[in-house]
Protein backbone atom coordinates (compact mmCIF):
# COMPACT_ATOMS: atom_id res chain seq x y z
CA UNK A 1 0.00 0.00 0.00
CA UNK A 2 2.39 2.27 1.07
CA UNK A 3 4.38 1.42 -2.30
CA UNK A 4 1.61 2.08 -4.44
CA UNK A 5 1.37 5.76 -2.78
CA UNK A 6 5.29 6.62 -2.96
CA UNK A 7 5.18 10.09 -5.54
CA UNK A 8 9.11 10.33 -4.68
CA UNK A 9 11.59 7.83 -3.19
CA UNK A 10 15.45 8.69 -3.11
CA UNK A 11 17.95 5.16 -2.65
CA UNK A 12 21.52 6.82 -0.93
CA UNK A 13 21.50 9.57 -2.39
CA UNK A 14 24.81 11.17 -3.30
CA UNK A 15 25.28 14.47 -4.53
CA UNK A 16 28.72 16.04 -5.23
CA UNK A 17 29.52 19.67 -6.69
CA UNK A 18 32.81 19.96 -9.45
CA UNK A 19 34.55 21.65 -6.18
CA UNK A 20 34.42 17.57 -4.73
CA UNK A 21 31.86 19.22 -2.09
CA UNK A 22 29.22 16.63 -1.07
CA UNK A 23 26.15 18.56 -1.16
CA UNK A 24 24.33 15.65 -0.14
CA UNK A 25 24.98 12.47 1.84
CA UNK A 26 23.45 9.38 1.35
CA UNK A 27 20.06 10.41 1.80
CA UNK A 28 17.20 8.13 1.64
CA UNK A 29 13.41 9.35 1.66
CA UNK A 30 10.29 8.12 0.60
CA UNK A 31 7.10 10.81 0.50
CA UNK A 32 3.94 9.82 -0.37
CA UNK A 33 1.24 10.95 -2.51
CA UNK A 34 -0.37 14.12 -0.57
CA UNK A 35 1.84 14.31 1.82
CA UNK A 36 2.76 17.25 3.32
CA UNK A 37 6.60 17.57 4.24
CA UNK A 38 9.11 20.36 5.16
CA UNK A 39 12.73 20.74 4.89
CA UNK A 40 14.95 22.25 7.14
CA UNK A 41 17.95 22.90 8.02
CA UNK A 42 20.60 25.95 8.56
CA UNK A 43 22.72 27.48 5.39
CA UNK A 44 24.60 25.10 3.56
CA UNK A 45 22.90 21.94 5.13
CA UNK A 46 21.84 20.75 1.25
CA UNK A 47 17.93 22.25 1.49
CA UNK A 48 18.60 23.76 -2.04
CA UNK A 49 20.61 21.09 -3.33
CA UNK A 50 17.72 19.04 -2.12
CA UNK A 51 15.18 21.05 -4.20
CA UNK A 52 17.64 20.91 -7.07
CA UNK A 53 17.95 17.58 -7.80
CA UNK A 54 14.20 17.11 -7.13
CA UNK A 55 13.80 19.93 -10.17
CA UNK A 56 16.42 17.97 -12.10
CA UNK A 57 18.91 21.04 -12.33
CA UNK A 58 21.29 18.77 -10.36
CA UNK A 59 22.20 15.19 -11.05
CA UNK A 60 23.16 12.94 -8.17
CA UNK A 61 26.52 11.29 -8.34
CA UNK A 62 25.07 7.94 -7.23
CA UNK A 63 22.29 5.80 -5.81
CA UNK A 64 18.55 6.22 -6.98
CA UNK A 65 15.74 9.03 -7.39
CA UNK A 66 12.07 8.18 -8.39
CA UNK A 67 9.70 10.56 -8.64
CA UNK A 68 6.47 10.34 -9.98
CA UNK A 69 7.55 7.27 -11.93
CA UNK A 70 10.42 9.06 -13.54
CA UNK A 71 13.70 7.81 -12.72
CA UNK A 72 16.47 10.80 -12.88
CA UNK A 73 19.59 8.89 -12.99
CA UNK A 74 18.66 7.84 -16.34
CA UNK A 75 16.33 10.31 -17.37
CA UNK A 76 17.78 11.78 -21.03
CA UNK A 77 18.17 15.52 -21.69
CA UNK A 78 15.24 15.97 -23.76
CA UNK A 79 13.08 14.15 -21.58
CA UNK A 80 13.23 16.85 -18.36
CA UNK A 81 10.94 19.26 -19.99
CA UNK A 82 8.27 16.36 -19.78
CA UNK A 83 9.35 15.73 -16.09
CA UNK A 84 8.92 18.94 -14.71
CA UNK A 85 5.34 19.14 -15.84
CA UNK A 86 4.82 17.02 -13.23
CA UNK A 87 6.49 19.55 -10.85
CA UNK A 88 5.24 23.18 -9.99
CA UNK A 89 7.86 25.58 -8.13
CA UNK A 90 7.43 28.55 -5.75
CA UNK A 91 10.66 30.77 -5.36
CA UNK A 92 11.36 33.19 -2.44
CA UNK A 93 11.94 35.98 -4.97
CA UNK A 94 8.84 35.15 -6.69
CA UNK A 95 10.16 35.08 -9.89
CA UNK A 96 7.34 36.63 -12.29
CA UNK A 97 7.60 38.54 -15.35
CA UNK A 98 7.24 42.25 -15.03
CA UNK A 99 6.68 42.74 -18.66
CA UNK A 100 3.63 40.63 -18.41
CA UNK A 101 0.30 41.09 -16.59
CA UNK A 102 -1.24 38.68 -13.28
CA UNK A 103 -3.09 36.64 -16.34
CA UNK A 104 -0.22 36.29 -18.28
CA UNK A 105 2.37 35.87 -16.00
CA UNK A 106 -0.26 32.21 -15.11
CA UNK A 107 -0.79 31.79 -18.79
CA UNK A 108 2.66 31.47 -19.56
CA UNK A 109 2.53 28.36 -17.60
CA UNK A 110 -0.46 26.81 -19.82
CA UNK A 111 1.43 28.32 -23.15
CA UNK A 112 4.57 26.27 -22.00
CA UNK A 113 2.62 22.74 -22.58
CA UNK A 114 0.52 23.75 -25.46
CA UNK A 115 -3.10 24.35 -23.98
CA UNK A 116 -5.41 25.48 -26.06
CA UNK A 117 -6.37 29.47 -25.41
CA UNK A 118 -10.30 28.43 -24.35
CA UNK A 119 -8.67 26.01 -22.09
CA UNK A 120 -6.28 28.46 -20.82
CA UNK A 121 -8.70 31.48 -20.05
CA UNK A 122 -10.63 29.20 -17.95
CA UNK A 123 -8.26 27.41 -16.24
CA UNK A 124 -5.98 30.51 -15.08
CA UNK A 125 -9.12 32.51 -14.27
CA UNK A 126 -9.99 29.56 -12.12
CA UNK A 127 -6.62 29.67 -10.29
CA UNK A 128 -6.95 33.35 -9.76
CA UNK A 129 -10.53 32.90 -8.44
CA UNK A 130 -8.59 30.13 -6.41
CA UNK A 131 -5.54 32.31 -5.10
CA UNK A 132 -8.18 35.47 -4.62
CA UNK A 133 -6.39 37.47 -7.43
CA UNK A 134 -8.98 37.43 -10.01
CA UNK A 135 -9.96 41.35 -9.52
CA UNK A 136 -6.24 41.95 -10.47
CA UNK A 137 -5.65 40.01 -12.97
CA UNK A 138 -4.64 42.97 -15.10
CA UNK A 139 -2.19 44.49 -12.35
CA UNK A 140 1.00 44.17 -13.45
CA UNK A 141 3.93 42.62 -10.56
CA UNK A 142 5.03 45.77 -9.65
CA UNK A 143 1.40 47.24 -8.78
CA UNK A 144 1.28 43.62 -6.01
CA UNK A 145 2.39 43.62 -2.53
CA UNK A 146 4.96 40.33 -2.04
CA UNK A 147 1.96 38.28 -0.65
CA UNK A 148 0.23 38.65 -3.63
CA UNK A 149 3.13 38.27 -5.85
CA UNK A 150 3.68 35.27 -3.96
CA UNK A 151 0.06 34.26 -4.57
CA UNK A 152 0.61 34.81 -8.44
CA UNK A 153 3.52 32.61 -8.56
CA UNK A 154 1.82 29.99 -6.38
CA UNK A 155 -1.14 29.95 -9.43
CA UNK A 156 1.48 29.92 -12.11
CA UNK A 157 2.39 26.67 -10.45
CA UNK A 158 -0.24 25.31 -10.10
CA UNK A 159 -2.19 25.99 -12.74
CA UNK A 160 -1.03 22.56 -14.63
CA UNK A 161 -2.05 20.90 -11.94
CA UNK A 162 1.09 19.82 -11.02
CA UNK A 163 1.37 16.37 -8.65
CA UNK A 164 4.26 17.97 -6.56
CA UNK A 165 4.50 21.36 -5.47
CA UNK A 166 7.91 22.76 -4.28
CA UNK A 167 8.82 25.98 -3.11
CA UNK A 168 11.69 27.32 -1.92
CA UNK A 169 11.77 29.34 0.87
CA UNK A 170 8.23 31.10 -0.10
CA UNK A 171 8.14 33.03 2.78
CA UNK A 172 11.55 34.48 2.84
CA UNK A 173 10.73 37.74 1.90
CA UNK A 174 7.30 37.98 3.32
CA UNK A 175 6.07 39.59 6.49
CA UNK A 176 4.33 37.42 8.94
CA UNK A 177 0.74 38.27 7.59
CA UNK A 178 1.66 37.37 4.39
CA UNK A 179 3.49 34.30 5.39
CA UNK A 180 0.38 33.00 6.93
CA UNK A 181 -1.70 33.22 4.40
CA UNK A 182 0.91 31.82 1.91
CA UNK A 183 0.94 29.03 3.74
CA UNK A 184 -2.65 28.78 4.14
CA UNK A 185 -2.53 28.87 0.50
CA UNK A 186 0.23 25.67 0.65
CA UNK A 187 -2.08 23.81 2.38
CA UNK A 188 -5.15 23.92 0.61
CA UNK A 189 -3.11 22.74 -2.14
CA UNK A 190 -2.19 20.39 -0.13
CA UNK A 191 -5.99 18.93 0.51
CA UNK A 192 -6.85 18.89 -2.96
CA UNK A 193 -4.55 16.08 -3.19
CA UNK A 194 -1.03 17.32 -4.37
CA UNK A 195 1.90 16.86 -2.28
CA UNK A 196 3.86 19.65 -1.33
CA UNK A 197 7.22 20.07 0.12
CA UNK A 198 8.20 23.81 1.69
CA UNK A 199 12.29 24.52 2.33
CA UNK A 200 12.56 27.17 4.48
CA UNK A 201 14.07 28.22 7.77
CA UNK A 202 10.68 30.00 9.26
CA UNK A 203 10.40 27.88 12.65
CA UNK A 204 7.24 29.63 13.96
CA UNK A 205 5.10 28.42 10.88
CA UNK A 206 7.05 24.76 11.01
CA UNK A 207 6.38 24.53 14.91
CA UNK A 208 2.73 25.88 14.11
CA UNK A 209 1.38 23.20 11.27
CA UNK A 210 2.56 20.46 12.82
CA UNK A 211 3.41 18.54 9.31
CA UNK A 212 6.29 16.04 8.34
CA UNK A 213 9.48 17.73 9.22
CA UNK A 214 12.95 16.40 7.37
CA UNK A 215 15.77 18.00 8.86
CA UNK A 216 19.14 18.09 7.01
CA UNK A 217 22.69 19.25 8.35
CA UNK A 218 25.78 18.98 6.32
CA UNK A 219 24.17 16.73 3.93
CA UNK A 220 22.95 14.43 5.91
CA UNK A 221 19.17 13.63 7.35
CA UNK A 222 19.56 14.28 10.78
CA UNK A 223 15.98 14.08 11.83
CA UNK A 224 12.71 13.10 9.94
CA UNK A 225 9.55 13.30 11.74
CA UNK A 226 5.78 12.84 11.26
CA UNK A 227 4.41 15.46 13.11
CA UNK A 228 7.52 17.14 13.85
CA UNK A 229 9.23 20.63 14.82
CA UNK A 230 11.91 22.97 13.86
CA UNK A 231 15.08 21.97 15.02
CA UNK A 232 17.83 24.73 15.92
CA UNK B 1 1.55 24.99 -34.15
CA UNK B 2 0.95 26.84 -30.68
CA UNK B 3 4.50 26.68 -30.45
CA UNK B 4 4.42 28.70 -33.44
CA UNK B 5 1.90 30.62 -33.14
CA UNK B 6 3.39 32.04 -29.23
CA UNK B 7 6.97 31.78 -31.11
CA UNK B 8 5.91 34.52 -33.74
CA UNK B 9 4.02 36.79 -31.25
CA UNK B 10 7.24 36.82 -28.99
CA UNK B 11 9.64 36.90 -32.16
CA UNK B 12 7.84 40.12 -33.13
CA UNK B 13 8.06 41.38 -29.41
CA UNK B 14 12.26 40.92 -29.33
CA UNK B 15 12.45 42.87 -32.66
CA UNK B 16 10.90 45.42 -30.88
CA UNK B 17 12.54 45.48 -27.55
CA UNK B 18 15.64 44.82 -29.14
CA UNK B 19 14.94 47.81 -31.74
CA UNK B 20 18.87 48.99 -32.59
CA UNK B 21 20.46 45.50 -33.04
CA UNK B 22 17.42 44.95 -35.21
CA UNK B 23 17.33 47.94 -36.96
CA UNK B 24 21.23 47.47 -37.50
CA UNK B 25 20.80 43.40 -38.30
CA UNK B 26 18.39 44.20 -40.84
CA UNK B 27 20.19 47.50 -42.12
CA UNK B 28 23.42 45.16 -42.97
CA UNK B 29 21.49 42.24 -44.19
CA UNK B 30 20.03 44.68 -46.61
CA UNK B 31 23.05 46.03 -47.63
CA UNK B 32 24.27 42.99 -48.56
CA UNK B 33 21.84 41.64 -50.39
CA UNK B 34 21.32 44.99 -52.44
CA UNK B 35 25.29 44.38 -53.22
CA UNK B 36 24.25 40.57 -54.22
CA UNK B 37 21.91 41.89 -56.29
CA UNK B 38 23.76 44.61 -58.24
CA UNK B 39 26.34 41.70 -58.69
CA UNK B 40 23.60 39.23 -59.73
CA UNK B 41 22.53 41.55 -62.05
CA UNK B 42 25.96 42.39 -63.78
CA UNK B 43 27.11 38.60 -63.67
CA UNK B 44 23.79 37.82 -65.04
CA UNK B 45 24.07 40.24 -68.19
CA UNK B 46 27.72 39.52 -68.50
CA UNK B 47 26.55 35.75 -68.96
CA UNK B 48 23.62 36.80 -71.14
CA UNK B 49 25.96 38.91 -73.68
CA UNK B 50 28.40 36.22 -73.31
CA UNK B 51 26.15 33.83 -74.47
CA UNK B 52 24.99 35.91 -77.39
CA UNK B 53 28.44 36.48 -78.04
CA UNK B 54 29.01 32.91 -78.12
CA UNK B 55 26.27 31.81 -80.35
CA UNK B 56 28.31 34.35 -82.85
CA UNK B 57 31.48 32.08 -82.05
CA UNK B 58 32.01 29.49 -84.40
CA UNK B 59 34.01 26.82 -85.78
CA UNK B 60 34.53 25.89 -89.25
CA UNK B 61 34.91 22.71 -90.75
CA UNK B 62 36.20 22.39 -94.31
CA UNK B 63 35.88 19.18 -96.06
CA UNK B 64 38.06 16.84 -98.26
CA UNK B 65 37.69 17.73 -102.16
CA UNK B 66 35.49 15.83 -103.70
CA UNK B 67 33.49 14.36 -100.58
CA UNK B 68 30.34 12.78 -101.10
CA UNK B 69 26.69 14.04 -99.57
CA UNK B 70 26.70 10.76 -97.12
CA UNK B 71 30.07 11.49 -96.04
CA UNK B 72 29.18 15.24 -94.91
CA UNK B 73 25.67 13.44 -93.35
CA UNK B 74 27.90 11.48 -91.33
CA UNK B 75 30.10 14.11 -90.09
CA UNK B 76 27.26 16.86 -89.13
CA UNK B 77 25.79 12.97 -86.86
CA UNK B 78 29.28 12.96 -85.40
CA UNK B 79 29.25 16.65 -84.58
CA UNK B 80 26.00 17.05 -83.48
CA UNK B 81 26.08 14.27 -81.10
CA UNK B 82 28.65 16.38 -79.01
CA UNK B 83 27.14 17.51 -76.02
CA UNK B 84 27.96 21.51 -75.52
CA UNK B 85 27.17 21.56 -79.79
CA UNK B 86 24.52 23.62 -80.24
CA UNK B 87 23.44 23.80 -83.73
CA UNK B 88 25.58 22.86 -87.12
CA UNK B 89 24.85 24.97 -90.13
CA UNK B 90 25.80 23.56 -93.93
CA UNK B 91 27.49 26.40 -95.85
CA UNK B 92 27.42 25.08 -99.47
CA UNK B 93 30.49 26.10 -101.99
CA UNK B 94 27.73 28.26 -103.71
CA UNK B 95 26.50 30.40 -100.78
CA UNK B 96 30.16 30.54 -99.95
CA UNK B 97 31.54 32.28 -102.89
CA UNK B 98 28.20 34.53 -102.71
CA UNK B 99 29.05 35.43 -98.73
CA UNK B 100 32.65 35.95 -100.70
CA UNK B 101 31.32 38.26 -103.01
CA UNK B 102 28.97 40.15 -100.81
CA UNK B 103 31.60 40.70 -98.07
CA UNK B 104 34.63 41.70 -100.91
CA UNK B 105 32.83 43.64 -103.69
CA UNK B 106 30.33 46.03 -104.08
CA UNK B 107 27.57 45.37 -106.25
CA UNK B 108 29.02 47.07 -109.12
CA UNK B 109 32.30 44.98 -109.36
CA UNK B 110 31.60 43.10 -112.32
CA UNK B 111 33.01 39.98 -110.16
CA UNK B 112 31.20 37.01 -111.84
CA UNK B 113 32.98 38.36 -115.31
CA UNK B 114 36.20 38.09 -114.15
CA UNK B 115 35.99 33.98 -113.24
CA UNK B 116 33.56 33.55 -116.63
CA UNK B 117 30.46 32.27 -114.53
CA UNK B 118 32.55 29.38 -112.37
CA UNK B 119 32.99 29.33 -108.61
CA UNK B 120 36.28 29.61 -107.13
CA UNK B 121 35.46 28.26 -104.03
CA UNK B 122 34.04 25.03 -105.85
CA UNK B 123 35.88 22.81 -102.92
CA UNK B 124 35.15 24.95 -100.10
CA UNK B 125 31.78 23.74 -98.75
CA UNK B 126 31.78 23.91 -95.13
CA UNK B 127 30.15 23.34 -91.69
CA UNK B 128 29.54 26.14 -88.95
CA UNK B 129 29.45 25.05 -86.36
CA UNK B 130 28.00 26.67 -82.89
CA UNK B 131 28.74 25.82 -78.93
CA UNK B 132 26.72 26.52 -75.66
CA UNK B 133 29.48 27.02 -74.31
CA UNK B 134 33.02 27.85 -75.43
CA UNK B 135 35.64 26.75 -73.27
CA UNK B 136 35.16 23.27 -74.75
CA UNK B 137 35.86 25.03 -78.15
CA UNK B 138 39.39 23.06 -78.36
CA UNK B 139 38.51 19.73 -77.40
CA UNK B 140 35.34 19.98 -79.63
CA UNK B 141 38.10 20.91 -82.71
CA UNK B 142 40.34 18.26 -81.60
CA UNK B 143 37.46 15.48 -82.65
CA UNK B 144 35.94 17.08 -85.69
CA UNK B 145 40.12 16.90 -86.95
CA UNK B 146 40.10 13.13 -86.59
CA UNK B 147 37.18 12.23 -88.34
CA UNK B 148 37.37 10.53 -91.95
CA UNK B 149 36.47 13.65 -94.63
CA UNK B 150 37.68 16.81 -92.84
CA UNK B 151 40.20 18.89 -94.46
CA UNK B 152 40.63 22.04 -92.08
CA UNK B 153 39.36 23.31 -88.85
CA UNK B 154 39.50 26.68 -88.00
CA UNK B 155 38.31 28.40 -84.29
CA UNK B 156 38.20 31.44 -82.35
CA UNK B 157 40.01 30.16 -79.57
CA UNK B 158 41.62 33.70 -77.92
CA UNK B 159 37.94 35.31 -78.20
CA UNK B 160 36.12 32.24 -76.32
CA UNK B 161 39.20 31.95 -73.67
CA UNK B 162 39.25 35.99 -72.91
CA UNK B 163 34.98 35.97 -72.93
CA UNK B 164 35.41 32.69 -70.26
CA UNK B 165 38.22 33.94 -68.39
CA UNK B 166 36.78 37.42 -67.48
CA UNK B 167 33.24 35.89 -66.77
CA UNK B 168 34.95 34.07 -64.14
CA UNK B 169 37.33 36.68 -62.88
CA UNK B 170 33.70 38.36 -62.21
CA UNK B 171 32.35 35.57 -60.54
CA UNK B 172 34.91 35.35 -58.22
CA UNK B 173 35.68 38.55 -56.88
CA UNK B 174 31.92 39.08 -56.60
CA UNK B 175 31.27 36.16 -54.72
CA UNK B 176 34.57 36.41 -51.75
CA UNK B 177 32.54 39.84 -51.53
CA UNK B 178 29.54 38.36 -50.94
CA UNK B 179 30.74 35.97 -48.58
CA UNK B 180 32.19 38.55 -46.48
CA UNK B 181 29.18 40.55 -46.18
CA UNK B 182 26.98 37.58 -45.64
CA UNK B 183 29.41 36.94 -42.80
CA UNK B 184 29.04 40.38 -41.69
CA UNK B 185 25.44 39.60 -41.12
CA UNK B 186 25.32 36.24 -39.69
CA UNK B 187 27.72 37.68 -36.81
CA UNK B 188 25.02 40.97 -36.44
CA UNK B 189 22.35 38.47 -36.26
CA UNK B 190 23.99 36.77 -33.52
CA UNK B 191 24.72 39.89 -31.23
CA UNK B 192 20.84 40.89 -31.73
CA UNK B 193 19.79 37.49 -30.52
CA UNK B 194 22.42 37.11 -27.98
CA UNK B 195 20.69 40.43 -26.31
CA UNK B 196 17.45 39.28 -26.71
CA UNK B 197 18.44 35.95 -24.93
CA UNK B 198 20.14 38.21 -22.11
CA UNK B 199 16.95 40.59 -21.85
CA UNK B 200 14.55 37.52 -21.45
CA UNK B 201 17.12 35.42 -19.27
CA UNK B 202 14.86 35.67 -16.48
CA UNK B 203 11.57 34.09 -18.06
CA UNK B 204 13.85 31.41 -20.04
CA UNK B 205 15.14 30.54 -16.45
CA UNK B 206 11.30 30.19 -15.41
CA UNK B 207 10.10 28.82 -18.52
CA UNK B 208 12.72 25.53 -18.00
CA UNK B 209 11.24 25.23 -14.59
CA UNK B 210 7.72 25.08 -15.74
CA UNK B 211 8.22 22.43 -18.52
CA UNK B 212 9.65 24.43 -21.73
CA UNK B 213 11.10 22.22 -24.40
CA UNK B 214 13.84 23.38 -26.12
CA UNK B 215 12.30 24.03 -29.00
CA UNK B 216 9.45 26.09 -27.26
CA UNK B 217 12.41 28.69 -25.96
CA UNK B 218 14.29 28.39 -29.24
CA UNK B 219 11.08 29.02 -31.19
CA UNK B 220 11.25 33.13 -30.35
CA UNK B 221 14.73 33.91 -30.99
CA UNK B 222 14.44 31.14 -34.74
CA UNK B 223 11.47 34.01 -35.15
CA UNK B 224 13.27 36.91 -34.49
CA UNK B 225 16.30 36.10 -36.62
CA UNK B 226 14.23 34.63 -39.39
CA UNK B 227 11.90 38.06 -39.83
CA UNK B 228 15.17 40.14 -39.83
CA UNK B 229 16.22 38.21 -42.31
CA UNK B 230 12.99 38.15 -44.14
CA UNK B 231 12.32 42.21 -43.85
CA UNK B 232 16.23 42.81 -44.83
CA UNK B 233 15.98 40.48 -48.26
CA UNK B 234 12.42 42.75 -48.77
CA UNK B 235 13.91 45.87 -48.82
CA UNK B 236 16.56 45.47 -51.51
CA UNK B 237 14.29 43.57 -53.68
CA UNK B 238 11.86 46.48 -53.61
CA UNK B 239 14.65 48.88 -54.26
CA UNK B 240 16.40 46.86 -57.28
CA UNK B 241 13.24 46.19 -59.11
CA UNK B 242 12.86 50.32 -59.33
CA UNK B 243 16.69 50.92 -59.69
CA UNK B 244 17.28 47.63 -62.43
CA UNK B 245 14.57 48.57 -64.74
CA UNK B 246 15.62 52.63 -64.86
CA UNK B 247 19.80 51.78 -65.02
CA UNK B 248 18.90 49.49 -68.19
CA UNK B 249 16.75 52.46 -69.47
CA UNK B 250 19.58 54.48 -68.82
CA UNK B 251 22.30 53.00 -70.44
CA UNK B 252 20.06 52.07 -73.37
CA UNK B 253 18.92 56.16 -74.07
CA UNK B 254 22.32 57.74 -73.46
CA UNK B 255 24.82 55.02 -74.82
CA UNK B 256 23.48 54.50 -77.64
CA UNK B 257 26.42 53.53 -79.29
CA UNK B 258 26.79 50.47 -76.32
CA UNK B 259 23.53 49.72 -77.08
CA UNK B 260 24.17 47.71 -80.05
CA UNK B 261 25.70 44.77 -78.49
CA UNK B 262 24.94 45.31 -75.15
CA UNK B 263 21.89 43.33 -74.24
CA UNK B 264 19.96 43.28 -71.07
CA UNK B 265 18.58 40.43 -69.53
CA UNK B 266 14.66 41.94 -69.01
CA UNK B 267 13.43 43.33 -65.40
CA UNK B 268 11.10 40.18 -64.73
CA UNK B 269 13.08 37.56 -65.97
CA UNK B 270 15.53 39.06 -63.77
CA UNK B 271 13.36 38.60 -60.84
CA UNK B 272 12.14 35.30 -61.08
CA UNK B 273 15.84 34.21 -59.41
CA UNK B 274 16.19 37.13 -57.09
CA UNK B 275 13.08 36.95 -55.37
CA UNK B 276 13.67 32.99 -54.43
CA UNK B 277 17.14 33.87 -54.20
CA UNK B 278 17.14 37.27 -51.50
CA UNK B 279 14.21 35.06 -49.82
CA UNK B 280 16.29 32.04 -49.18
CA UNK B 281 19.92 33.87 -48.64
CA UNK B 282 17.77 36.72 -45.86
CA UNK B 283 15.86 33.54 -44.16
CA UNK B 284 18.61 31.06 -44.16
CA UNK B 285 21.34 33.60 -42.83
CA UNK B 286 18.63 34.67 -40.33
CA UNK B 287 17.63 31.38 -39.60
CA UNK B 288 21.29 30.46 -38.91
CA UNK B 289 22.65 33.44 -37.17
CA UNK B 290 20.41 32.67 -34.29
CA UNK B 291 20.25 29.33 -34.30
CA UNK B 292 23.73 29.73 -33.61
CA UNK B 293 23.20 32.18 -31.56
CA UNK B 294 20.55 30.47 -29.45
CA UNK B 295 22.55 27.28 -28.97
CA UNK B 296 25.66 28.62 -27.79
CA UNK B 297 23.80 30.87 -24.97
CA UNK B 298 21.00 28.62 -23.92
CA UNK B 299 23.69 26.30 -23.06
CA UNK B 300 25.56 28.39 -21.26
CA UNK B 301 22.90 29.73 -19.29
CA UNK B 302 21.79 25.69 -18.29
Amino acid sequence: MRQENELIRLDNVKVTYPAGTEALKDINLSVQKGEFMFVVGSSGSGKSTFIKTLLGEVKAASGRLLVAKHDLGRMKRRELPYYRRTLGVVFQEFRLLDDRNVYENVALAQRVIGVSSDKVRRNVMQMLEMVGLDERKRAYPKELSGGEQQRVAIARAMVNRPSILLADEPTGNLDPKNSWEIMNLLEEMNQLGTTVIVVTHNNEIVDKLKKRVVTLNKGEIINDEVQGGYIQ
Amino acid sequence: MKTLGYGLRQGLKNIGQNRLFSLAAIGTIATCLFLLGIFYALISNFQNMVYNAESNVGITVFFDEGISEDQINWIKEKVLACKTVEKVVYISADEAWERFQKEMYSEDDKIEDTFGGDNPLKDSASFEVYLSDVSNQESIIHFIKKLDGIRKVNGSNTVASSLTNFNLLVTYVSASIIILLLMVSIFLISTAVATGIRVRKDEISIMRYIGATDLFIKMPFLVEGVVIGMVGAIIPLILLWFLYGRMVQFILTHFEVLSRWLTFVNTAEEFKTLIPLFLLVGVGIGFVGSAVSVQKHLREME
